[in-house]
């Protein structure tokens, strides 16, 4: 009970000093709840979509999964209009509807302006059926009656000011449809940002499938009293017995739960990446506790050797300490609880920002959310606190006698050094395997072993390394600052561990930045001089994420002026047997011959340009060697929903190579042969070359071609370059975003050192103020001080980091990745930056020691 | 009262007088009303240049205080005090703070030395800090005088306590300051480290002409002294020239005496 007493006061007491702590703590916890109830929210949202968007029972066409040859040639697969007559006939059906979904259109105002959402959000078109109306109502003008009339989603027209009678045109691969808006639909619960627009049955089957009388499936509402399980079994049993299946057969709640399974893969990638970047924050809080309680504990030390005097055990002083931490915890996570459901909230309005609609209506807070951010929040600070509290619990009775002055300078431990150099030679040594290693797969677990124990290394001799390294920043850094500069060094260095530890805090978060900005600039150096050296083509003409490109803008390609080639480049799927007599199912390239001038490809065997003649092809050596196969030889090719084609091997290309590794070639023309027209698919990507020095000419024909076509991009090498950096760039900076969380509390426990470190050097400031010290000089120390701090942790962070990314890059060479290119602007800019940071972290802790009292400040016990 | 002796000046500005620091109708009030304490009551004092003047009195005589004031490190709530022809309650923190560093020495009871910095590095701090070259035959003499020669590259935390103040003193002596101000310098020391002390701060008086301010509650300390003044309630009570411990004493008993019956 005295225990908990004097815990708790000894809590309220330096509560001042346990804030920066309890925010470390608040902030990890915070981006956990987060994370959670972000995530959390998202599903909610799209369980009700998908709740209120599913018939009772939905029919589709069977081969409509696990066959993507669907999304490539831009057509959905069908199924005939008189299975809906057949479903009708079943016991406990109600209704059934025929249904037109297709998601590869794009859909362009009179401007050409893509209306589709840029976050990956689809763009959805269909017919309007009963079933529509469960989640949409029509908020203006009428249902669309006739081939002129399209219906938009209420988000869509709000956010590109569509009005009535506006006109739309819809991209499909079988052609554009031009339509008058003739109504608007708002979606009764959050539609996370998918663009739908609606068609009468009739144009949405002619113009989104080709054909009349077919649906992509059927919606089936049951009788009152007719349970989906049940109206399932009935509705199989009808459509055995009919023609054109087999099919495919979802009760409401099975499709919602493949719909969530298809989305929760994506939604559990994004939980589990930013838990990690809470994870990184919670390991860089740990050294902000622990420094805290040491602190603390080295602070009191007269008082607990009085409280040990008087006849406590140490086991009472050791659970007082815990005692606190466990209120520090506490305090913290509460807050952090409160915050991370603020935290998804702003998360929510940043994506809301971006065109992904989430309503707070369905913000939801599980409760394993709050128990899960207490349980972490709690258990890492008093873990944390453990190692203090147990020194705490060794202070002697004696040290309530002694004059406490300032309390002794700690001193790096020679066995502590000792391990920390044989963990990081360790580590050391297992990167250099890396670099060594042939296969991906081995390398990468030397790599990871690699990455921790360097880390653990340098965390554990810190203290050791502060003393080398601010040494070394001090003679560079702060020489030109005289005897203040000197000052400053000697405080930054009379605490190594205290110094390490915060250092190290800063270290993670910086050497997982140089890593990764070594890595993504290593990605960008080598994709580029990959297509310096393969690429022959001008022009890169790529499609969108809605599909393929469709034929009329291949058309406009075409015709496009100043042009000496245009290339297409299909992926057909087919059954490929070898003549071992081995199947594979593979993806033949079908493309022009003028794709072997586009991307140069090395061979092993035969001509490449052979490969497009009639009846050849091409494969890549690991293939060929797999299958024994040799130039001459013959390749039974069974083309999916085509006919079986012998063709003969022409050219076996290199697979030493990154772009179009292992890829069949064949000529477009003799994939046509053995598929029907609707089953060719168009192009997934197209190349072009200019007439020579007429290139600036060819680049703005392409473009003016694609003009009506936003959905696809031509660039030039230089552009299609730039692009890939940005890209690069794009990801490292929300990478480097999750990060800063990581690095906000590693300079928490820059500030938290020296704010403490102020307190603790209370009488000395007041001497030094007292013999002459001005408070501008004072100021200065202090800052310099924190300068050199957040320096060491930078060097050590940029250091390893660079380590772990050179030895990334050497690993990812096997991959292609052949070209190491470290970063100097960014690495310096860190550099620089941290000094900026170091700061900006004594601001408060500078002027409070400013502001001291001299007199107090001598007369401090 | 005042006792002039013609001493050669040495280091800081001014110094022709022969007072070195004085305070005039000083008043030192903390709080308001009711809980209004007077510290110091009215105080006028001259220090002489080239004297080891002593400060005694009973615990809450002010006699802290006093020194404080005299020394820049607190404000007065009236009254003016000069430190040779500076006015030195008129001064903001700033001019205060440099006239600390360059024209007072400081020793304290406890805690002089930064641990960070070795015991000539502690020395020379004063000058370091205000950028200037310590005067090397001066430190030299001054080294010798507090007998330091060999412990000058050792950290506070390898000195005695005697030592350290010994350390201490060669900082005040060292940048040869108008005055220093001893707040029981030797109140932390055993009796021989703190005759030693002692002793130095005498000779610097006697020898290198400085003047010296020392708060002090121990007859002995301050029957080192030249002029001891008597504080008790913020009023300077009594002074005494040239005194010797069993006079100090006697005295000291006298007004706890009168304390008493009063």
């Amino acid at each position: 009970m005295t225990v908990l007493k004097t815990s708790m006061r000894n809590f309220v007491a330096h509560k001042g000093r346990m804030a920066l702590s309890a925010v470390a703590v608040l902030l990890s916890v915070a981006f956990v709840c987060g994370t959670l109830v972000f995530t959390d929210t998202m599903n909610t949202t799209f369980d009700k979509l998908f709740a209120a968007t599913s018939a009772d029972v939905t029919v589709t066409p069977k081969s409509a999964e696990g066959d993507d040859q669907g999304p490539r040639t831009g057509r959905p697969e069908a199924l005939p209009a008189s299975a809906v007559q057949q479903v009708t006939k079943a016991d406990g059906v109600k209704s059934a509807e025929g249904a037109v979904v297709s998601l590869s259109v794009t859909v362009v105002n009179s401007d050409n302006k893509n209306m589709g959402s840029d976050n990956g959000a689809p763009t959805i078109a269909g017919n309007w059926t009963h079933n529509d109306l469960k989640s949409m109502d029509i908020t203006s003008g009428h249902a669309p009656r006739g081939p002129t009339d399209v219906m938009v989603d209420a988000d869509t027209a709000d956010k590109h000011g569509l009005k009535l009678g506006d006109e739309l045109r819809t991209i499909a691969v079988t052609g554009d449809i031009t339509a008058r808006i003739s109504g608007i639909a708002s979606f009764k619960m959050t539609n996370p940002g998918a663009t739908v627009v609606y068609f009468d049955t009739a144009t949405a089957q002619r113009r989104l499938l080709g054909k009349p009388d077919t649906f992509t499936h059927i919606a089936v509402t049951a009788e009152r009293g007719v349970s989906d399980t049940r109206l399932k079994q009935e509705v199989a049993g009808v459509l055995d017995a009919a023609a054109g299946g087999p099919y495919k057969l979802q009760t409401a709640k099975e499709a919602a739960d493949s719909g969530r399974e298809e989305l929760g893969s994506f939604l559990d990638v994004m939980k589990y990446a930013m838990l990690g970047f809470a994870g990184i924050a919670f390991l860089v809080g740990i050294f902000l506790i622990v420094n805290t309680f040491s602190m603390l504990v080295t602070q009191r030390t007269r008082e607990i050797g009085l409280m040990r005097a008087i006849g406590s055990s140490r086991k009472q002083v050791n659970r007082g300490v815990l005692v606190e931490a466990l209120l520090l915890g506490v305090a913290g996570s509460v807050l952090g609880v409160g915050a991370g459901v603020g935290l998804a909230v702003g998360l929510m309005k940043i994506m809301g920002s971006m065109g992904m609609e989430l309503s707070t209506k369905d913000l939801t807070v599980a409760w394993t959310t709050p128990v899960v951010g207490l349980a972490l929040g709690i258990i890492v600070t008093v873990v944390a606190a453990y190692v203090p509290a147990r020194r705490a619990g060794k202070v002697s009775p004696m040290a309530a006698l002694r004059d406490a002055g300032t309390p002794a300078d700690g001193r790096a431990g020679w066995i502590r050094a000792g391990i920390g150099l044989v963990l990081t030679g360790a580590g050391g040594a297992l990167l250099y395997v890396t670099t060594q290693a042939e296969k991906a797969s081995e390398g990468s677990l030397f790599l990871g072993g690699g990455v921790v124990l360097t880390l653990i290394g340098f965390i554990v001799i810190g203290p050791l390394l502060a003393g080398v390294v601010v040494r070394a920043i001090s003679a560079v850094v702060l020489r030109m600052f005289g005897p203040v500069g000197r000052m400053a060094e000697r405080n930054a260095l009379r605490n190594p561990r205290r110094t390490g530890a915060t250092g190290a805090a800063l270290m993670i978060g910086l050497a997982l930045v140089a890593c990764l900005s070594v890595v993504g600039s290593s990605m960008v150096a080598s994709a580029t001089e990959e297509l310096d050296k393969s690429v022959g083509a001008d022009f890169i003409i790529q499609s969108g994420p809605s599909g393929p490109i469709v034929p009329e803008a291949e058309k406009a390609l075409r015709a496009a002026p100043d042009i000496e080639h245009v290339t297409s480049y299909k992926m057909i799927k087919a059954e490929l047997t070898s003549p071992d007599g081995k199947r594979e199912t593979e993806e033949l390239a079908a493309a022009d011959p003028t794709y072997a001038q586009d991307l140069r490809r090395e061979t092993v065997a035969g001509e490449l340009s052979a490969a497009y003649g009639k009846n050849a092809m091409s494969v890549g050596s690991d293939y060929a060697e797999r299958h024994g196969i040799e130039v001459g030889d013959t390749m039974t090719v069974a083309f999916n929903g085509g006919e079986t084609a012998k063709l003969k091997i022409a050219a076996i290309t290199s697979d030493e190579s990154n772009v179009d590794k292992g890829a069949m070639y064949t000529n477009v023309t003799t994939a046509a042969q053995y598929l029907p027209a609707d089953r060719v698919p168009p192009n997934l990507i197209m190349f072009a070359k200019a007439v020579d020095g007429k290139e600036d000419a060819a680049y703005a024909g392409l473009k003016k071609a694609l003009a009506e076509y936003p959905q696809f991009t031509v660039q030039d090498q230089t552009d299609f370059k730039q692009d890939l950096k940005d890209e690069v760039g794009q990801l490292l900076n929300i990478v480097y975003g999750l990060l800063a969380l990581a690095i906000i509390v590693a300079v928490l426990g820059v500030v938290n050192t020296l704010a403490l470190s102020v307190v603790e050097r209370t009488r000395e400031i007041g001497l030094m103020r007292a013999i002459g010290l001005s408070r501008r000089q004072l100021r200065r120390m202090i800052r310099l001080e924190s300068v050199v701090i957040a320096l060491f942790g930078a060097l050590l962070g940029l250091g390893l980091g660079m380590g772990w990314g050179t030895a990334a890059q050497k690993l990812l060479a096997l991959e292609g990745l052949g070209v190491l290119e470290i970063p100097w602007s960014t690495i310096l800019t860190v550099f620089v930056g941290s000094a900026f940071v170091g700061l900006f972290a004594a601001l408060v802790p500078a002027f409070r020691a400013g502001r001291m009292n001299v007199l107090n400040a001598i007369a401090t016990e | 009262m005042t006792t002039a002796m013609t001493i050669p000046r040495h280091g800081g500005t001014g110094g022709r007088t022969a007072v070195a620091a004085s305070a005039r109708q000083v008043v030192k009030a903390y709080g308001s009303g009711e809980t209004r304490v007077v510290a110091l009551d009215h105080v006028d004092v001259d220090i002489n240049r080239g004297q080891f003047t002593a400060i005694m009195g009973p615990s809450g005589s002010g006699k802290s205080t006093l020194m404080h004031c005299l020394a820049g490190l607190d404000t007065v709530t009236s009254g003016e005090i000069h430190l040779d022809e500076t006015e030195i309650t008129k001064l903001k923190d700033k001019k205060l703070t440099r006239l600390r560093r360059d024209r007072i020495g400081f020793i304290f009871q406890a805690f002089n030395l930064l641990p960070t910095l070795n015991a000539l590095e502690n020395i020379t701090l004063p000058m370091d800090i205000a950028g200037r070259k310590p005067d090397a035959p001066w430190l030299n003499r001054v080294v010798e005088t507090v007998g330091l020669a060999d412990r000058l590259r050792h950290r506070p935390t390898e000195l005695s306590g005697g030592q350290q103040q010994r350390v201490a003193v060669a900082r005040a002596l060292a940048a040869r300051p108008e005055i220093i101000f001893g707040d029981e310098p030797t109140g932390n020391l055993d009796s021989r480290a703190g005759a030693e002390v002692l002793t130095f701060l005498r000779k610097s008086v006697d020898e290198l002409g400085q003047t010296i301010v020392m708060v002090t509650h121990d007859p002995v300390a301050a029957s080192y002294a030249d002029r001891v003044l008597y504080l008790a309630d913020g009023r300077i009570v009594d002074e005494m020239f040239s005194p010797t411990a069993d006079q100090v004493l006697d005295r000291m008993k006298d007004f706890d005496a009168r304390g008493r019956t009063s």
